[in-house]
């Protein structure tokens, strides 16, 4: 018989009408169970349950201080550095419970990318940004690492305009640029997801809609979850969308169907501007 | 559907793009989620042993202080065990090489005190003015620019300090000490009398009837005017009489290790007042007070704590300098008659250290050797309870800032 | 209270901090102005022709046909000073003995300070003392001899009350109508000729070791001491204090242990440097026996551990410093704790460390106390590091600029003599410290700039 892997059998649809209303249950690439994350006594995160669809692009939306960026921090471990912050639950990628204790913690993040609210390249040349996280991984040598950073800067959209200034340190680069090299970075230790929390906060218009198409091209080659408080920018760039409440997650839903015809009362609250 | 048979649109996709240094070579450097046991054992292990070298280099500093600690302690015992408490403490006869040897250290704890007490009559008035101004009058750019004054004064070797103190000052105050006392008294005294006959006389009119009002104040300010130029007169005059016999004096020195501790207190005070924030002085300044009483009422109030800590640091720093007051102090151990007659030679616990260790250092063991190391421990006690005060006090200063 | 009553007080209150503050900048300017000028003095000055002659003789510098024909023309300028004092002699040995007496005693005050003057009479045997052999090498000394020469100093006691007023009297009034009478008409008239001032830069005085316990020759050993003992702190100190920092910022909790240590830290910064002197000397020497005695080592360890708490507070601020975003950037990407800390964490804080290590630099370099009785020494060799077994080098005591500007200031024989030296040492001390202060400022100024962008 043939061994199903449910990891490379979803067919991407090309528009997002296409996608069937079951399939993020059928196959995703991140699941979570009864997760719960916990900062000292508060719970910041109760028990969500939700599946994170391969591939795709997922929207976290929700009010202030709801537990969006908690939630997506603790997909790649990133709260292990606030100390008495502990979970609950599960939380399942690839098969595998990342919280439990033989897990390598660093393997985990290479293949779950992370782009922060505040555009932070490090204070060095744009080469050596895109080029840290593959050296972590051993590749020394000149010519591959070359490869890797303009396959990078390329995927991000960002070769044309930095190719002649690859030796410039990276914090002479516009707002949006520095953004889209943050992506860059992530995406040259080529990891399967990429978590993205509010990354276009920070920017102009402009560099928002070049972030925006970026997403675009990227959807269907790495599983994206994005974090953003604008409405606009979920339903634009998204496949799913999932509302967060006070820690709970109140609906899960196609895009489409979260912005016009939402199934809860709270959510339609929140996507009308009645509070938030 | 199989993965083999059909590839995923994903991945395909993927691919397409990367040209022979595939995404492959990645992949085959990846190491899996999950580490095995011994893996896992080890890393911890790894981790562990890393942290405890750390922590290990770390308290090199604990172990230093451990060690200074133990070691001058361990050699004053034997000064306490041969000689007593009572004489080192309450004696003023310090004749550590004569036989019978004799340890009174009084006066020469007496010398520290004095010169201290000097460097604080001179830094603090002027440290703190310095802080307010720096943090509420001069306007950001000035700031900037006083800014490496304070650096370089701080920086200045306490050595090139004692060399100016023992050839450039002492010479000048041995020629024309009362002259320059005198001098002092006028360009100090001036202007407070100034200020202090025109409020006193503007309050003793504001008392007066509207009618009688303009006449009390001419009349006041004539009559205090007058007692104030008659006094400092008098004073500036008896200064200039006196006739000092040594440049090497306690006034020398203290005016020198007033200079020393001026950027303490001045860095620290004016942390203090920057952190006593914005929202209090707009306070003040919306209720119509000006510059002058919102500080005076409002701020120094609430920078209170930082401005004593600096006060104790700049004790810290004039306390256990040695090279100026081993230099320019005169090294006479004995109380000056009268007690605070600063321009008498003066002999300190630093000084005396450094001073006696080189002959003393001959005779390891005898009571001569050891009582340098008890007026450390001396020292050492002072510093440690100054250092606690001041980490006592900025603590405290935080809290209430906190809350 | 008047309105303009409180407007006075406001302005007098601005007045008060803006004349500390004057007070301040002028107090500086008071005690670096004649540690420059005068320090200054130590390397640019006139030097008269027995400096030429000295720099000849002991160092070999110069032109020997040009020296010697200077001292010719200047011995001939000379030569009337000593047959004037040979003619006086002989009027003394035909006068009655009470008068004799009275001038004798006199005449050996003259025949001495014509001797520090011009040098030994020519025809006597040469001293064996450098310091000996030669006049005053420096036209502002010279001139203070000869006013010594010229005129005595009495003390006038005649009112009891007060103490004794200084009195000048001319010797020419002294020796009045003798043959001795005219000498210092001639010595005022012609001490140009007898000595030929000429302005001198003598940059040696930094490279050159100094001759006859610095009565000639430069401070070399002292400054390379110094050098030596300041990176040797540095090597201790920096190490351990950049690595406790990084501990106490990135890998300690908040724990009891670590306010312990911080503790420490605050309280070895408050530690009197005598009492560092004693710590060295009782630990590193007498009980490590790290060597037997004195020692470059011994010095640089007790200083490394006077400077530690400062390295620790400046690299924690600056780590402190680095926007925890960076060290989130790199542990997302799969970057150990260590490796964040070494790729990212320390290169972005390095300024600001290396900032704070410069400054403690020049306290290390300034400071006296702590290697009194571990390092110092008053008079040794320059240090000679690149020799076969460099650790011997290391483990011998130096001479060092702070303490031999105490030592020569205060021990000296002939303090007076050699103020020049101690204002050279003074002044290059400063300057180094200065130097490192604002190297300290431009780094922080760039780091700034960098930034923001
Ligand atoms: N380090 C922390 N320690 C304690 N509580 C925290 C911490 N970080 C966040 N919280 C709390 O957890 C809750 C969720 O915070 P989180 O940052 O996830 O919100 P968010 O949805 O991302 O908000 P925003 O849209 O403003 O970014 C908030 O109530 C917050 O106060
Ligand atoms: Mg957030």
């Amino acid at each position: 018989m043939v061994v199903t892997t449910p990891t490379f059998d979803l067919v991407v649809p090309e528009r997002r009408a296409d996608v069937r209303d079951d399939a993020p249950l059928e196959h995703p690439r991140i699941v979570a169970r009864e997760f719960s994350v916990f900062y000292g006594r508060t719970e910041a995160v109760v028990k969500v349950t939700m599946n994170f669809p391969h591939g795709l692009v997922t929207a976290v939306i929700g009010p202030s201080g709801c537990g969006k960026s908690t939630l997506l921090r603790a997909i790649n471990r990133m709260n292990d550095l606030i100390p008495g912050c502990r979970t609950g639950g599960e939380l399942i990628f690839d098969g595998q419970d990342i919280y439990k204790p033989n897990v390598d913690v660093a393997a985990l993040r290479q293949r779950i990318g992370m782009v922060f609210q505040k555009p932070n390249p490090f204070p060095k040349s744009v080469f050596d940004n895109v080029a840290y996280g593959p050296r972590i991984l051993g590749i020394q040598e000149r010519g591959s690492l070359r490869d890797i950073v303009e396959r990078s800067l390329s995927r991000a959209a960002l070769w044309e305009e930095v190719k002649d200034r690859l030796g410039d340190n990276a914090l002479g680069l516009s707002g949006g640029q520095q953004q889209r090299l943050c992506i860059a970075r992530a995406l040259a230790v080529d990891p399967d997801v990429l978590l993205m929390d509010e990354p276009t906060s920070a920017l102009d218009p402009r560099s928002t809609a070049r972030i925006e198409d970026l997403i675009g091209e990227l959807r269907g080659q790495y599983t994206i979850v994005i974090v953003t408080h604008n409405m606009q920018q979920a339903a634009r760039v998204s496949d799913f969308t999932a509302f967060l409440y006070e820690g709970l997650l109140i609906e899960f839903d196609v895009t489409g169907k979260l912005f016009t015809n939402p199934g809860q009362k709270q959510t339609e609250d929140y996507i009308t501007g009645r509070f938030g | 559907m199989s993965g083999e048979e059909h590839p995923s649109p994903a991945r395909k996709r993927r691919k397409a793009p990367s040209g022979p240094a595939s995404s492959e070579g990645l992949h085959g450097r990846r190491s899996s989620l999950l580490l095995s046991a011994r893996a896992s054992r080890m890393r911890r292990a790894a981790g562990l042993a890393g942290n405890g070298t750390l922590l290990l280099i770390t308290s090199s500093s604990a172990i230093v202080v451990l060690f200074i600690f133990y070691f001058i302690f361990k050699d004053a015992l034997p000064f306490f065990r041969l000689q007593g408490l009572g004489e080192f403490f309450t004696s003023t006869r310090w004749y550590p090489s004569s036989h019978p040897a004799e340890f009174g250290a009084l006066a020469i704890f007496f010398g520290s005190a004095l010169v201290t007490l000097g460097a604080i009559v001179v830094a603090v008035p002027l440290g703190v003015s310095a802080a307010v101004c720096l943090s509420d009058v001069l306007p950001f750019g000035m700031r900037q620019a006083i800014k490496p004054v304070i650096e370089i004064l701080a920086a200045i070797p306490s050595v090139a300090y004692g060399f100016f103190a023992l050839v450039v000052f002492a010479p000048l105050l041995q020629e024309g000490g009362g002259r320059i006392m005198a001098l002092c008294t006028w360009l100090l005294g001036a202007p407070v009398a100034v200020l202090s006959t025109v409020i006193l006389a503007d309050l003793l009119a504001g008392r007066a009837s509207p009618r009688a009002r303009a006449g009390v104040r001419v009349v006041a300010l004539a009559a205090l005017g007058a007692c104030w130029v008659l006094g400092l007169q008098i004073l500036a005059a008896r200064l200039g009489q006196i006739e000092v016999a040594s440049g090497t004096n306690a006034l020398n020195v203290s005016l020198i290790l007033g200079i020393m501790a001026l950027p303490t207190v001045v860095s620290v005070s004016e942390d203090a007042l920057q952190a006593a924030g914005r929202e209090l002085r707009e306070g003040s300044y919306a209720l119509g007070a000006t510059r002058a009483e919102t500080i005076l009422r409002v701020v120094i109030p609430a920078a209170g704590s930082g401005i004593l800590a600096a006060v104790i640091l700049g004790v810290m720093r004039a306390i256990g300098e040695t090279m100026v007051v081993w230099m320019a102090s005169g090294n006479a151990a004995k109380i000056p008659v009268p007690w605070y007659n600063l321009l008498e030679p003066v002999r300190t616990l630093t000084a005396t250290i450094a001073g006696d260790m080189g002959e003393a250092d001959h005779v390891t063991g005898s009571a001569r050797y050891h009582v340098l190391f008890a007026m450390a421990l001396g020292l050492l006690t002072i510093s440690f309870a100054c250092n606690l005060a001041s980490e006592w006090v900025l603590r405290r200063a935080q809290r209430k800032r906190g809350a | 209270m008047r309105r303009s009553t409180r407007k006075l007080i406001d302005r007098s209150f601005s007045g008060l901090g803006v004349m500390s503050i004057v007070l301040m900048a002028a107090a500086l300017l008071v005690i670096l102005a004649p540690i420059f000028v005068r320090g200054l003095g130590a390397i640019f000055f006139r030097g008269t022709v027995e400096f030429r002659r000295m720099q000849l003789e002991q160092f070999e510098r110069g032109s020997r046909a040009a020296v010697e024909e200077e001292t010719a023309a200047a011995a001939a300028a000379r030569a009337p000073v000593y047959r004037m004092l040979a003619e006086f002699e002989e009027e003394l040995s035909a006068m009655a003995a009470e008068e004799r007496r009275q001038y004798a005693g006199q005449l050996r005050e003259v025949r001495e300070l014509v001797t520090e003057l011009l040098g030994p009479a020519p025809g006597t045997p040469a001293p064996v003392l450098p310091r000996d052999q030669y006049g005053q090498t420096r036209w502002d000394r010279a001139r203070f001899k000869l006013d010594l020469l010229l005129q005595r100093t009495e003390y006038d006691y005649s009112d009891a009350a007060r103490m004794g007023r200084e009195v000048r009297v001319d010797r020419a009034r002294d020796f009045a109508g003798t043959r001795l009478e005219p000498l210092f008409d001639y010595l005022r008239a012609h001490a140009r000729e007898m000595l030929r001032p000429r302005l001198t830069a003598y940059l040696r005085f930094l490279t050159d070791a100094p001759l006859d316990s610095h009565f000639f020759g430069g401070i070399w050993p002292a400054i390379l001491g110094t050098l030596y003992l300041t990176l040797g702190a540095m090597l201790f100190a920096l190490p351990m204090g950049v690595i406790s920092a990084v501990y106490l910022v990135e890998y300690a909790g908040q724990g009891r242990l670590i306010s312990l240590l911080r503790t420490c830290v605050s309280t070895l910064a408050g530690v009197p440097s005598i009492v560092f002197a004693l710590f060295g000397l009782a630990f590193f020497i007498h009980s490590l026996h790290v060597t037997p005695g004195k020692s470059i080592i011994a010095g640089s360890m007790t200083l490394a551990a006077l400077i530690l708490p400062t390295i620790i507070r400046a690299s924690e601020e600056a780590i402190r410093a680095v926007p925890e975003t960076y060290k989130e950037a790199a542990l997302s990407l799969g970057a150990g704790k260590w490796r964040a800390v070494i790729t990212v964490i320390l290169p972005a804080s390095l300024p600001g460390i290396l900032t704070g290590t410069v400054i403690s630099m020049g306290r290390a370099a300034g400071e006296t106390a702590p290697i009194i009785f571990t390092a110092a020494v008053s008079v040794g060799k320059a240090v000679e590091l690149f020799q076969a077994r460099f650790w011997e080098a290391l483990a011998q005591p130096t001479p060092a600029l702070p303490w031999n500007i105490y030592n020569l200031a205060t021990e000296h024989e002939a303090v007076d003599e050699i103020r020049h030296v101690q204002f050279g040492m003074v002044f290059v001390l400063v300057l180094l410290v200065l130097l490192l202060n604002a190297a300290a400022i431009a780094l922080r100024a760039r780091v700034a700039r960098r930034l923001r962008g």
